[in-house]
């Protein structure tokens, strides 16, 4: 599967492996040297990708085809193969507990279907213009609970980088809703210009995510007045990369973020007044991409 | 009114449709039929623009897609998307208010059910009513009766009907004859990507008898049922 995806990025899987453990090093490396949380991160991130394997339809399909034993064996190996970067890394900074409960949840997760399918329907505050907050909150709103107690404990423990990585966590998750194209049958059904749509869907991103990272912002903002100009460059480098994510989306449109643009959005992010160029280049070639569909 | 002229399609090597012509008269309800893989989805992807192709499309409002209902053979939904957010969405997109939802949930949908759950039949009445309240001019059903319950099998026909007192250009596809014939003011045959006969309502029966003499043949025979 992961080969098809590479080459579908349009490079060889040789080459993709060696770039992608390339990226690894050098994002994990990156986020330990910029935050004392990256450990905390490491794991969420680690385990989310796990957890992406345990969904019960995958799960349904696997059990049909192997015997019980098997399927266990299979959950388990492949949690492990997706962990052991992870551990290998946490090892090499010499942490020891953190490796031994990721590979102890990884197992856990092996032997049963995590996530399943809720018969109840998720409140979201989206309802006026719904589709990527709406369906994203819904498979997230269990990080923004997190990132609110955070919050929470962030005050309570007068510990102000604590908050600030509530809020940064805020402002990323919704990243996570522009990164697979939707259907073209919801493009073509908006009367609109390529620049008149994407316009729109930046202008509802930006809302949608203020209206959940403000309350954040606005509570650190005023429990630690000294500190607004770090809490005003998080927000104000959230709204430029989510309107980078938004725009590499339709960039790629109909198919997947390339290669070329995940290679751009990581070296903006190393280097943030990049997104000065990117995002009018995006800009621009989202518009061609979409005026085949919209006009 | 939306005309088709020289309209050709090809999928890398095969082609798919081969110089079709075809005008869709307003307040006429027009049928497609033809086997799987004849081409009737890709002539809709075509006219509504989701498609590129060589050849013409015309229609009296321009640009057609901003005006075109478009209820597809199989209705994508994302996997946690209400019934009643779905509506809005395809509302929104057309910049049409949606006003008194309930009223105009005639065919009893759970509305703040996700629509990823929804049986294939509720799937597409659902769809069918978000095309609807777009309040377009022009409408390609896609199988508008695929998995649909014989209750709103009726609802759905005498919404066909309002739709040509409306004077709105309607086509529809079919594999079951019954709903083409009860609906429709005329019916194109479409074979290999072209269309092979055009009949109107008189002539439906002698149709549908000369489509079951193609059809069956004597591959029932040929099976040798035990």
């Amino acid at each position: 599967m992961t080969n098809r995806k590479l080459n579908d990025f349009g490079i060889g899987p040789v080459i993709g492996y060696v770039l992608l453990t390339a990226g690894f090093i050098g994002l994990s490396v990156f986020l330990f040297y910029k935050t004392a949380f990256a450990e905390y991160i490491y794991i969420t991130v680690a385990l989310a990708f796990v957890s992406n394997l345990s969904e019960i339809k995958r799960n349904d399909f696997l059990k049909a085809c192997f015997s019980d034993k098997k399927f266990k064996l299979l959950r388990i190996s492949e949690n492990l193969v997706v962990t052991i970067p992870f551990v290998c890394f946490l090892f090499f900074k010499q942490l020891l507990l953190s490796p031994v409960i990721l590979i102890g949840i990884s197992v856990l997760l092996g032997l049963t279907s995590f996530k399943t399918t809720l018969h109840f329907t998720v409140p979201t505050p989206f309802f006026k213009r719904p589709f990527e907050f709406s369906v994203g909150f819904r498979n997230t709103f269990y990080l923004f609970i997190i990132s609110y107690l955070l919050t929470f404990f962030a005050l309570f423990y007068d510990n102000f980088n604590l908050g600030v990585f509530a809020l940064l966590l805020v402002i990323v998750i919704p990243f996570s809703y522009y990164v697979r194209p939707e259907n073209d049958y919801f493009v073509w059904i908006f009367n609109s210009s390529s620049k008149q749509f994407l316009f729109h869907k930046i202008k509802t991103g930006l809302f949608f995510s203020s209206m959940l990272s403000l309350p954040i912002a606005l509570v650190l903002g005023s429990s630690y007045p000294a500190n607004v100009e770090v809490i005003f460059l998080s927000i104000s480098l959230g709204y430029f990369f989510l309107i980078t994510m938004i725009l590499a989306k339709y960039a790629s449109y109909p198919y997947e973020i390339g290669l070329p643009e995940v290679i751009i959005i990581v070296a903006s992010v190393f280097f943030p007044p990049l997104l000065l160029a990117i995002i009018p280049y995006f800009f621009i070639k989202s518009t061609k991409r979409l005026t085949r569909i919209l006009g | 009114m939306i005309e088709v002229i020289g309209l050709s399609k090809k999928y890398g090597a095969k082609q798919v449709l081969k110089n079709i012509k075809i005008k869709f008269e307003e307040g006429i309800v027009c049928g497609i039929v033809g086997e799987n893989g004849a081409g009737k989805t890709t002539l809709f992807r075509c006219i509504a623009g989701l498609e590129d192709y060589e050849g013409k499309i015309f229609s009296e409002i321009n640009p057609l897609k901003n005006h075109l209902g478009f209820l597809q053979t199989e209705p994508y939904f994302f996997s946690k998307i209400t019934g009643n957010e779905y509506l809005r969405l395809l509302c929104n997109a057309r910049n049409k208010e949606l006003k008194d939802i309930e009223s105009k949930n005639i065919f009893d949908l759970p509305l703040n059910q996700y629509a990823s759950t929804y049986s294939t039949g509720m799937k597409k009445k659902l769809a069918l009513t978000a095309v609807l309240l777009q309040e377009n001019n022009f409408f390609i059903l896609d199988e508008p009766f695929n998995g649909v319950d014989i209750h709103s099998n009726i609802i759905i026909t005498e919404i066909i009907h309002k739709l040509r007192e409306l004077k709105k250009t309607v086509i529809i596809s079919s594999h079951i004859f019954s709903t083409l014939s009860d609906n429709c003011d005329e019916i194109h045959l479409l074979k290999e990507g072209e269309f092979i006969n055009k009949v109107t309502k008189g002539e439906f029966a002698k149709l549908e008898s000369e489509m079951k003499e193609i059809t069956i043949g004597d591959k029932i025979e040929r099976l040798e049922i035990k």
